[in-house]
């Protein structure tokens, strides 16, 4: 024993003796903190606003539809839309158990469904085969499926013009009610969100990790793969667009990675980067957290290289299509691999020794 | 000279009973503890594909009242052995359903479910249940206060191997030399306030690597010496709480701390059975010795194979080609614990040239998330699952957003990527290799990309 002591007070010297690397003064307490106020709360706040006016907007073109506020009500829904791509990576709490990406953002839509709904004007809009009958992209169905006049006259000359009138409004209500729900529950969580700091599964640091990754995924498949006919042996699906009748695509994809990228930096303030630079310790020639920006910023400019709408180019511009999709899942595999590993965000609750 | 000579020489039963009692209810502990946080069905019930072990895919996955039967009998047994009530059966038993249980799915493989499946081996054959038992009081087993030696050192080979090994496996570059899996583990487990920061500071990651390896290697050493006893002892709690509170490794470091009670002296055991005993009624224990179920040359035999599978199996990897990290062909089984940090991505393509098909797999459809895990980065496992894709996709149609795609002969393709010890990821498995057509067998491994260090 005595030995063995020795042994050790010589290790703890020659180990002591090395000046210790600079010790940041990083907590996940903090990073937390600074996510929910800098990242969650406006996320969510813009996420509410855009929807209160999308309503507002809705209310307004149900009064009298004209040109002018068919295009308010279409620049409020293009806001809403973007604010939707900024907020659905944040899908856990109150938000994951409304079903809120499912409820806001299943496409593509079923136009047949849609028409019926309106047709008997009897519906159960949170009703499971609804799903695609709800959400933005049936405001998108209903605003952009036809040219502005076509469109105005639905809502105006059209034998369903008034119960069009009020699926919409019950469309955008549904959203802004459901969404409201989730913001007051965040208002009252966010303190248990910032003192849930360890790294267990269930704890903040790993919801907001495993949310991230599973809205990267759907950037990968449902945003590109799908359309792009790689689930389908190479056969394209126009329709799987997202936001297929406006035509955003892109701009909705390109929205989505740079709230992505701002959540892993958390925007300003202390992020996901800063907790990689941590754990490496300054040590690593090419930190990881780098390396993910680099590879967000090529995901970001191959997507911004494809045209809107997406729905032609699948086909027109197939090359660049696979491009961003490859681009998207190297990112992925960054995130995946060497994040979740240096973070050690564990996937499941079992015992484990390390092998 | 004989070594095993003095093994048959009679000593005091008293620390085989102390054994046996602590490891009946640390069994019934864990086992209570398994079902209770919903492992059986998340684990067992809910995977619909399962990884057999080479050489065990004969044996029949149990329905799911076979699994909860299998769980129950767990439970029965570890209590009975702890009260040392129908020994033999008991053990028998319980090391047949511990057993047939692990080897339901490598997923879940577990160095210390390893290890408590070869102490209910050997508990088979040593008769633990001699005093303070059931069968002694109801008369089922003739009372004796005396053990034969090799008894009681064969448990304490057995936790030797565990360290020896475990300290062998540990003096290599990234543990030594980097602090890696630890310096990042550490780094991240500061939920403990009271450590806080210190267990950022990489200092105290090279520290833990070094205590740990040299701890590994020497604390049976300490614990034989009489002298030395006490403080190793004191060192095994303290190094066993740490890991306890720092990481999620279960009742491992519980296992190990009720292990190393096998090293006490016979007086310590005794005393403590006497104390016991005053919550007991009072019977009076008899000195005879007795003669085993088994003759010295049958034992000797027993103990040499014993030995030696024990020995060899860790330093099975030699006859293999590659890293060991990379390829983990001869990893299971070798008391490699805590030694590495290994994530991988994996994308699954079903191919069929014939029908020009191309499918991405999603691996959530068939595996849960613990298997997917513990899939991508083993090549034995990626072969498994391949296989399965491959009798899966077979002759299929597919539905996918309202198209049929036909799959008639398809290849089974992967592209996975590798982080290993906190390196940047390397691609394991490339793309372009029909992985379904590859035996497990097949060594070295040329199907897996090279390692870069």
């Amino acid at each position: 024993m005595k030995q063995l002591s020795i042994l050790l007070i010589s290790i703890f010297a020659i180990v002591g003796c090395k000046k210790p690397p600079e010790v940041t003064d990083f907590d996940r307490g903090a990073m937390l903190t600074d996510m929910s106020s800098s990242i969650i709360q406006p996320a969510y706040d813009k996420m509410s606003t855009s929807l209160t006016s999308l309503k507002l907007k809705s209310v307004n073109f149900n009064a009298s539809p004209t040109l002018t506020t068919l295009n308010e009500i279409k620049t409020a829904f293009n806001q809403a839309y973007l604010d939707f791509e900024a907020c659905k990576m944040l899908n856990f709490g109150s938000m994951d158990d409304y079903g809120i990406v499912g409820a806001m953002n299943t496409y593509p839509i079923d136009s047949n469904k849609i028409n019926s709904n309106i047709s008997n004007g009897n519906y159960t809009l949170g009703a499971v085969d609804n799903i695609q009958a709800i959400g933005l992209p049936t405001v998108d169905f209903l605003l952009y499926h036809k040219s502005e006049l076509e469109i105005i006259t639905e809502f105006t000359i059209n034998t369903e013009a008034a119960n069009r009138k009020t699926y919409l409004f019950d469309i955008c209500e549904k959203m802004e009610n459901e969404f409201n729900l989730v913001l007051n529950e965040w208002n009252t969580s966010k303190v248990g969100f910032a003192e849930s700091n360890g790294n267990d599964i269930g704890s903040s640091t790993s919801l907001l990790f495993n949310a991230f990754v599973k809205d990267l995924e759907l950037i990968k498949n449902a945003k590109i793969g799908i359309p792009a006919g790689y689930q389908t042996a190479g056969e394209t699906l126009p329709h799987y667009v997202e936001s297929f009748y406006s035509a955003q695509s892109i701009d909705l994809a390109v929205a989505n990675l740079n709230a992505l990228k701002n959540v892993f930096n958390g925007g300003e303030l202390i992020g996901f980067d800063d907790y990689i630079r941590d754990v490496e310790g300054g040590t690593v020639e090419n930190s990881l957290a780098d390396n993910i920006n680099a590879q967000f910023d090529a995901a970001i400019a191959a997507t911004n290289a494809i045209n809107n709408p997406f729905s032609d180019q699948v086909d027109a511009n197939a090359a660049a299509v696979l491009e961003a999709f490859n681009e998207v899942k190297a990112l992925l595999t960054y995130i995946k691999t060497d994040m979740s590993s240096i973070l050690g965000l564990l996937i499941t609750f079992q015992d484990n020794d390390g092998d | 000279m004989n070594p095993f000579k003095n093994w048959h020489s009679e000593t005091s039963a008293a620390p085989l009973a102390v054994y046996r009692i602590c490891f009946g209810l640390l069994m019934l502990f864990s086992t209570v503890r398994f079902i209770s946080k919903g492992w059986v069905t998340s684990l067992y019930i809910e995977p619909k594909f399962h990884f057999s072990y080479q050489g065990f895919d004969w044996l029949p996955y149990p329905s799911e009242f076979g699994i909860w039967t299998l769980f129950i009998l767990l439970i029965i047994t570890s209590l009975f052995i702890t009260l040392g009530f129908l020994y033999r059966f008991s053990t028998i038993l319980f090391f047949l359903s511990f057993s047939f249980v692990e080897l339901l799915d490598k997923a879940n493989y577990l160095n210390h479910y390893y290890f408590v499946s070869l102490v209910a081996f050997l508990l088979i054959f040593i008769s633990s249940h001699r005093m303070f038992s059931l069968d002694r009081f109801f008369g089922l087993v003739k009372s004796s206060t005396q053990a034969r030696l090799w008894e009681i050192r064969i448990l304490q080979f057995q936790i030797s191997v565990v360290y020896f090994f475990a300290g062998i496996a540990k003096i290599e570059a990234d543990w030594l030399l980097n602090a890696q899996p630890l310096k990042y583990w550490l780094h991240t487990a500061n939920h403990i306030s009271f450590f806080g920061d210190l267990l950022k500071q990489d200092w105290v990651a090279y520290l833990f690597s070094w205590v740990g390896c040299i701890y590994d290697l020497t604390i049976v050493l300490f614990l034989v010496m009489q002298k030395t006893r006490k403080a190793a002892y004191f060192a095994v709690i303290t190094f066993h709480l740490t890991t306890w509170l720092l990481f999620p490794i279960g009742v491992f470091p519980w296992v190990m701390m009720a292990a190393t009670t096998i090293f006490f002296s016979i007086q310590f055991h005794e005393q403590l059975l006497q104390f016991l005993s005053r919550f007991l009624r009072r019977t009076k224990l008899n000195n005879e010795s007795k003669n085993g179920y088994f003759n010295k040359t049958m034992i000797n035999v027993f103990l040499i194979t014993f030995i030696s599978f024990q020995i060899l199996t860790p330093l099975r990897f030699i006859l293999y080609e590659g890293d060991l990290f990379w390829t983990e062909n001869g990893y299971r089984f070798s008391w490699r614990v805590m030694l590495m940090e290994k994530t991988a991505t994996s994308n699954f393509y079903v191919i069929d040239n014939s029908t020009n098909t191309e499918l991405e797999v999603n691996n959530a459809d068939f595996l849960t998330k613990n298997q997917e895990k513990m899939m991508a980065a083993q090549p034995d496992m990626i072969l498994q699952y391949s296989q399965f894709l491959k009798n899966e996709f077979t002759d299929t149609i597919i539905n996918r957003f309202g198209h049929e795609l036909n799959v008639s002969t398809p290849e089974i393709q992967a592209e996975i990527f590798v982080t290993l010890n906190g390196r940047p990821h390397q691609e394991y498995v490339s793309k372009g290799i029909d992985l379904s057509t590859i035996t497990m067998n097949e060594n070295p491994y040329n199907w897996l990309e090279k390692f870069n260090d």
